[in-house]
């Protein structure tokens, strides 16, 4: 097993060294340069995974968004416990749905979120339920799937934090976020 | 939040030195074994049976003397020992005592080193002696380990005194810290930084945290090597990917709704392997192995609300077990593989209870506030789990039969989902 992971670990080391490897001008280099530039490399990857640099891209985008944010994409609320699409939440997705039809170039991330009720990783699969349901019912008045991504993050996002009802429902949506074109 | 991951990306100096020292920290801990046993027993007796329905406590009296350090020492064995129930503690000049534990303790410039024995006052004759010597900085390490000594001794069992616990510390909405401390809560050390963690589990030997993150909107299963500090990336796909637990033969399972809808997985740990276990059209999330591998308990919405269900590994013969009330999640089970601890809700709160695995013998095991995350300990006689019911959310420990509750994270911090390590060797 140790084994395993350590062949796992080289195979890694290994694919990111040759990535940011310069290309050798000089075939002869000395043995203590090579051994320096594999090394570093490998490490340097090792913490850019835990921050990729899509990260970059991404909130540059969302500052966009934040300022852009057009107030026709309001949240789709839901019952407790459930995903499935209210009959209240039928026009806030049409609107949504006629938007996206005549903003052609622009796509969104649905946030599928929960109150804080039950359990954190429950609500992880529930509020992904909450944003696929979203997703579906868009993508049935015609909207490409390609322009709209989900992700889900559960209770632990919510909007507002007292516990009453009318918190709870606030947090209990499909949050619509502009990505961009 | 953003301006805190920027800061983080910034500053990936700041991550490496975090691991550096998350690499001392483990190198000490490492230190601790070396110990020299002095005295061996052959003719080994058991002074507690803790199979026993009725246990007598044991008259006990520890004391330590020598370095200032021994008072420390004196009282983290005492209270490691304690919090078994099994024991009572005399003072060592009141008489009553059927076994006195006496150490010497010497500081030199960086070392400790601890020269101890059992007395057995009924037979009148020294029982054990050993010596412990560790890095100076490894104070509670050392006594942990000697209280873990102490307890085999008594009861030919494993303590559970070197063990630790992961968790999760909430920073700030959306963002969830993993880390590690010991079973008593001091310790803490900071393992994943980044991101929003969730649902997180050891490996068989202690030495890999397994866990999902969910960074830049996407969520992966990570493994952790807590002897090479570092981290790779074990399952990613699309959607939401939350790790389980590992099987005996390190199998991990996982939901991954990667087609669409949150289904049971299984991959091999170098990643190969994977198994899909389920197909139903509603949630399964949530899925652990049984001790022994032949099992998976998970939760799933298919009858109408989250409940918890058990089938065969390989995703058969799968039924339901809890039937009371309409919300139960986050199964794990005793070690021995007889009961699944589960969080279940109940007049609006959430509470722990435990159910055997066929389903009888339903028992709640807390009752104030929320009470969330069971996760028992590897000999199966505590119980860690986080509750509010003292305001922030916080871990608790707690002995199975419901006494000696105990908040082992500060008050300010707010802490949940405790994992309990299986065994350190």
């Amino acid at each position: 097993m140790k084994k395993t992971l350590i062949v796992l670990l080289m195979i890694f080391a290994a694919g990111c060294a040759k990535k940011h490897l310069p290309p050798p001008q000089e075939p002869a280099v000395q043995k203590e340069t090579v051994k320096k530039e594999t090394v570093e490399p490998v490490k340097k990857e090792f913490v850019k995974e835990v921050v990729e640099p899509k990260e970059a891209k991404l909130q540059e985008s969302a500052v966009i968004a934040k300022a852009e944010e057009p107030s026709v994409l309001k949240d789709v609320l839901f019952d407790y416990d459930k995903y499935n699409i209210r009959d209240d939440a039928r026009p806030v997705l049409d609107t949504v749905s006629s938007f996206l039809k005549k903003n052609g170039t622009i796509n969104v991330v649905i946030e599928g979120h929960c109150d804080e009720r039950g359990t954190n990783e429950y609500n992880l699969a529930l509020g992904e339920k909450r944003a696929k349901a979203a997703k579906d019912y868009l993508t049935s008045l015609g909207v490409m799937p390609a322009r709209l991504s989900i992700i889900t993050y559960g209770e632990e996002k919510p909007l507002c934090t007292e516990q009453n009802e009318t918190c709870w429902q606030k947090n209990r949506r499909a949050h619509f976020v502009v990505t961009g074109k | 939040m953003k301006s805190q991951q920027s800061e983080t990306r910034s500053k990936g100096s700041g991550i490496r030195g975090l691991i550096s020292n998350f690499k001392f920290q483990i190198f000490i801990f490492l230190l601790i074994t070396c110990h020299l046993s002095l005295v061996t027993v052959s003719d080994a007796k058991v002074y507690i049976d803790i199979t026993s329905p009725a246990i007598q406590k044991l008259p006990i009296s520890i004391t330590a003397k020598g370095a200032p350090e021994a008072k420390e020492i004196e009282s983290i064995i005492i209270n490691d020992l304690d919090f078994t129930g099994l024991f009572s503690f005399v003072a060592p000049e009141v008489p009553g005592a059927e076994i006195i534990v006496r150490s010497d303790v010497d500081v030199s410039l960086n070392e400790i080193t601890v020269l101890w024995s059992i007395i057995d006052l009924v037979e009148n004759k020294e029982a054990l002696k050993k010596r412990n010597t560790a890095s100076r900085k490894s104070i509670r390490a050392i006594a942990h380990n000697i209280s873990n000594d102490i307890y085999k001794f008594i009861t030919e069992k494993e303590g559970v005194f070197r063990t630790k616990i992961s968790y999760l510390v909430s920073v700030s909405p959306g963002n969830k810290e993993l880390y590690l401390m010991d079973w008593d809560g001091y310790s803490p050390i900071k393992v994943i930084p980044v991101g929003l963690t969730s649902s997180h589990a050891w490996s068989n030997d202690s030495r890999f945290l397994i866990y999902s993150s969910e960074r830049n909107r996407a969520w992966k299963i990570y493994f952790f090597d807590i002897n090479d500090f570092r981290e790779i990336v074990l399952f990613s796909s699309n959607g939401l990917n939350l790790v389980g637990n590992s099987s005996p033969r390190d199998e991990i399972a996982f939901s991954s709704s990667k087609d669409g809808n949150s289904e049971i997985y299984t991959i091999n740990k170098d990643g190969s392997n994977l198994r899909k276990l389920t197909h139903s059209f509603g949630i399964d999330v949530s899925p652990v192995f049984s001790p022994d591998g032949s099992s998976i308990a998970l939760v799933s919405d298919r009858g109408g609300s989250p409940q918890i269900y058990i089938m065969d590994s390989n995703g058969s013969g799968i039924r339901r077990i809890t039937f009371e009330g309409s919300y139960n999640t986050s199964p794990t089970w005793s070690p021995d593989g007889k009961w699944i601890a589960y969080t279940g809700m109940k007049d609006g709160k959430n509470q722990i209870f435990m159910v055997k695995s066929d389903g009888t013998g339903l028992r709640q095991l807390t009752f104030n506030g929320n009470n969330e995350s069971p996760s028992l300990s590897p000999d199966g006689l505590f119980l860690a789990f986080d509750s509010d019911r003292d305001g922030k959310r916080g871990i608790y420990i707690m002995r199975l039969n419901g006494d000696e509750q105990r908040r082992i994270t500060p008050k300010d911090t707010k802490a949940m989902a405790p994992k309990w390590s299986p065994y350190f060797n």
